[in-house]
């Protein structure tokens, strides 16, 4: 195969994984430069192995354990510390006392508006960003992805039984970072 | 809304035993996530007609699922990315 044929195939079978391979890059090292980086890096290393692809195959899970070693073996050293987001600050937009009480009704109408919607989706981030890189991860493959159980543990190299209890334990964890806004919901637990 | 999900929790039907409710938690996110067997989802469904309590953490563990799937924003990818990358593969030999 000559380097055209194999340029043309490797883009043809792997940039269309870029968008999501972008995000996951993203949520693992919360900052865009970061993430750019390594997905830079995913490719390259793509690249030279693109050999021992078998076309055909799961190229987007292939794609994601690749970056997921990177990000392990090289990035999350040298990479800078991710600013934590400050979870306490989200939270005060479900504190105002307008959200309780009697204006239940006018609440879950209000949710339907786009404003609400983005402001649901910056508390879901927030506390999805407030996790272990670990429980952020097989959120995101299973949730955001919809990677299977069997895919999911092909890309971290750990075993099916792993993938359960640490997905129980991170959507435990989720679960309670969200639960404010859940009551705030009208969703008390 | 509120008033009703309480009543909903405190009602656990007679007919639930423990350890299937404990069996019922067990599956939940294999549940939510399709990766139960055709007998582990006929038990679920069985067990959740009956009993509230597990009907209730079932429907909250699809909404926690929801959250994630449904509202956490895609990033948009730089238009310069697919262009460095390309660029970069043309170079290496
Ligand atoms: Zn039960």
């Amino acid at each position: 195969m000559s380097k055209e044929e194999k340029d043309a195939r490797f883009e043809a079978e792997l940039l269309p994984v870029l968008d999501p391979l972008y995000n996951f890059a993203y949520r693992l090292t919360l900052d865009e430069d970061d993430a750019n980086d390594l997905v830079q890096e995913t490719y390259l290393k793509a690249y030279r192995f693109f050999d021992y692809f078998e076309q055909g195959t799961n190229a987007k899970a292939w794609l994601f354990r690749i970056l997921k070693n990177s990000f392990i073996n090289e990035f999350r050293k040298k990479s800078k510390q991710p600013a934590k987001v400050d979870y306490s600050e989200v939270e005060g937009y479900y504190n105002t006392d307008d959200v309780e009480g009697e204006s239940g009704v006018a609440t879950t109408s209000d949710m339907r508006t786009q404003s609400v919607q983005d402001l649901i989706g910056d508390e879901v981030a927030g506390a999805l960003n407030a996790l272990p890189v670990d429980f952020r991860t097989v959120i995101i493959l299973c949730d955001l992805e919809g990677f299977t159980y069997e895919e999911m543990a092909k890309i971290l190299d750990i075993p099916i039984g792993t993938v359960r209890s640490r997905l129980h334990r991170a959507r435990n964890s989720l679960k309670e970072k969200l639960e404010k806004y859940a009551k705030s919901m009208g969703y008390n637990s | 809304m509120e008033s009703k999900f309480k009543e909903a929790v405190s009602g656990k039907s007679e007919r639930c035993n423990d350890t299937d409710c404990e069996k019922v938690a067990d599956l939940l996110n294999a549940v939510v996530d399709g990766e139960v067997t055709a007998e582990e989802q006929e038990f679920f469904n069985a067990h959740i007609e009956d009993c509230i309590s597990c009907f209730e953490s079932h429907d909250k563990q699809k909404l926690l699922k929801g959250l994630v799937s449904g509202h956490l924003k895609r990033i948009i990818v730089p238009e310069s990315l697919a262009l460095s990358i390309k660029a970069k593969i043309q170079e290496t030999v």
